[in-house]
């Protein structure tokens, strides 16, 4: 048995070995594409968190009809927070507001009556969903008035929006690339081994240890790829956030997550080396030939 | 895993191989073989003739299963080969030797090494290899270049080569595909004297040929092939 893995293990390296330009295709072909992939998903997942802290400091202000008892007042804000697409919901009684504003004016609001309203400041959660939930907050019989801050929300809206589709559909444009390109190199690699195989057939090897060695040497192409992407990756990443903190002179640029992107990359490198070389050793079964 | 007779042979006796009205179908327009008869026994030595796509080499690839024919039965040793399972067609081969025309020697690993590859391929052990390779190689009388490269051979010593890479299952078949093919006059005959060795050792020895200058030398039996069909036949057991 462990003869048989040696000889599997072996004929896997001295592949990897031999055939040096290939292997350095192939994992160089992984490589691009996984950062492509990579690169997309990390672009992905910062927009959308921005997007998600955007929506917290987007908050819609709206004010109560003079009046209106407190009970039925707080009872709205029940109503508020069931509308879809409403985060938080948070009453700001009329006093409080008064108070505030004195705090901030004295001289121009001395003397005065309080001439504020109760309101509710409504946080928003998916920006998308705005010009919505203003109009079902239109509809309360006690909101007197809101602030939809529409123009502002609906432009970002449509921005991310924008930039959520893209994501999606370049890093699935970029999924099928690298398939095709794994594909492709793995498909050469079996090309330059028709020897090897040939042999192989002919005293009577399986199929089993025939293309075993090319499924691992798939794999490990796709797992090699899978860490220079990181390295690539890790670079670009650091690059960039030289950049955007001399520019916004910032304080800090999050950390690059080194471990999960080596251990995510690698992963994806190799179960994709391994899809490809499965695809690319499948035999199609002719009439009489084999 | 071994081979087991799939159909029950109808005969008490059967020739070693039998080939009954086998016809072979590539396509609509390409056919190999067309209802071709005959048979081999044990230990016989057979040369297959005929011009390129006359069916020799079809005949080959029949037993080795690398082609299945469309119609009739392939017998060996009694077992019909036409219900051997894919899964099973490698253990099938390991009971014959195949020699190619092209040697299909591995450029980059030396003589023992090509040979030491092919067992390790069927499952023989490091241990076994450095035993039984020397004395394959020296079978077919090329043990004094164990360690040279394939580009450092001649012809007629990559061709040995390829044969010892084909006993390495100790068959009692042998199927050479045009051996002589790449070879000069002077090598040709060596090769065959090597084949002819392997045949007095008992080996039943099949070799697809349009060499008639090495067919007539030895002057064994001849079966002789035009456009899929058999139309001569110099001897054997149905003749």
């Amino acid at each position: 048995m462990f003869d048989r893995i040696e000889f599997i293990l072996g004929e896997a390296f001295s592949a990897l070995r031999r055939n040096t330009w290939m292997t350095f295709a192939a994992v160089t072909t992984a490589a691009i594409a996984l950062f492509l992939l990579g690169g997309m998903t990390m672009a992905y997942l910062s927009v959308s968190r921005y997007a998600n802290s955007l929506s917290d400091r987007l908050v819609m202000r709206v004010f109560v009809k003079e009046g209106i008892p407190r009970p039925q007042v707080e009872a709205t804000a029940q109503t508020m927070r069931q509308i879809p697409g409403v985060k938080k919901v948070v009453l700001i009684p009329r006093e409080a507001a008064w108070k505030k504003k004195q705090a901030e004016m004295p001289e121009i609001t001395a003397g005065l009556e309080n001439p504020l309203p109760d309101a509710f400041n409504v946080t928003l959660s998916d920006l998308k969903s705005a010009p919505t939930v203003a109009t079902e907050l239109e509809k309360l019989p006690v909101v007197e008035k809101v602030n939809r801050l529409s123009e502002v929300q609906d432009l970002l809206a449509s921005i991310i929006a924008l930039i959520r589709g893209l994501g999606l559909g370049l890093g699935g444009l970029m999924l099928v690339t690298s398939a095709v390109l794994i594909y492709n190199a793995i498909r050469l690699t079996i090309v330059a081994r028709w020897r090897e195989m040939k042999i192989m057939r002919l005293v009577g090897a399986t199929r089993a240890t025939i293309i075993t060695p090319m499924l691992l040497e798939g794999m490990i192409q796709g797992a090699l790829g899978g860490a220079l992407a990181m390295g690539l990756l890790w670079g670009a990443y650091s690059g960039l956030g030289r950049l955007v903190t001399s520019l916004a002179a910032l304080g800090s640029w999050p950390a690059f997550p080194a471990g999960t992107a080596l251990g995510i990359l690698m992963a994806t490198g190799a179960a994709y080396g391994l899809l490809c070389s499965l695809l690319a050793v499948r035999e199609p079964r002719r009439q009489g030939n084999r | 895993m071994r081979v087991e007779p799939a159909v029950a042979s109808p005969r008490t006796e059967r020739p070693y191989i039998q080939f009954d009205r086998v016809e072979v179908r590539y396509s609509e327009l390409v056919i190999g073989l067309r209802g071709v008869s005959f048979s081999v026994n044990r230990g016989e030595f057979v040369f297959l003739c005929g011009q390129t796509g006359a069916g020799k080499s079809t005949v080959l690839r029949c037993l080795t299963r690398e082609v299945r024919h469309t119609g009739g039965h392939v017998w060996l040793q009694g077992r019909d080969l036409g219900a051997v399972r894919e899964r099973e067609v490698p253990y099938l081969r390991r009971e014959m030797g195949i020699v190619p025309q092209d040697f299909a020697l591995l450029p980059q690993k030396k003589v023992w090494e090509n040979v030491g590859y092919a067992m390790r391929a069927v499952g023989a052990t490091r241990r076994h290899v450095r035993r039984a390779v020397p004395e394959l190689l020296e079978k077919v009388n090329i043990g004094h270049r164990i360690d040279a490269f394939p580009h450092q051979l001649s012809g007629g010593e990559q061709q040995r080569v390829a044969i010892a890479r084909a006993l390495i299952n100790n068959p009692s078949l042998l199927l050479a595909d045009e051996p002589t093919g790449n070879l000069d006059p002077q090598h040709s005959l060596e090769l065959m004297d090597v084949l002819l060795h392997l045949n007095l050792r008992g080996a039943t020895i099949l070799v697809a040929t349009h060499d008639m200058a090495v067919v007539e030398k030895l002057n064994k039996r001849v079966i002789t092939f035009a456009q899929g069909e058999i139309v001569a036949d110099t001897g054997g057991p149905h003749v």
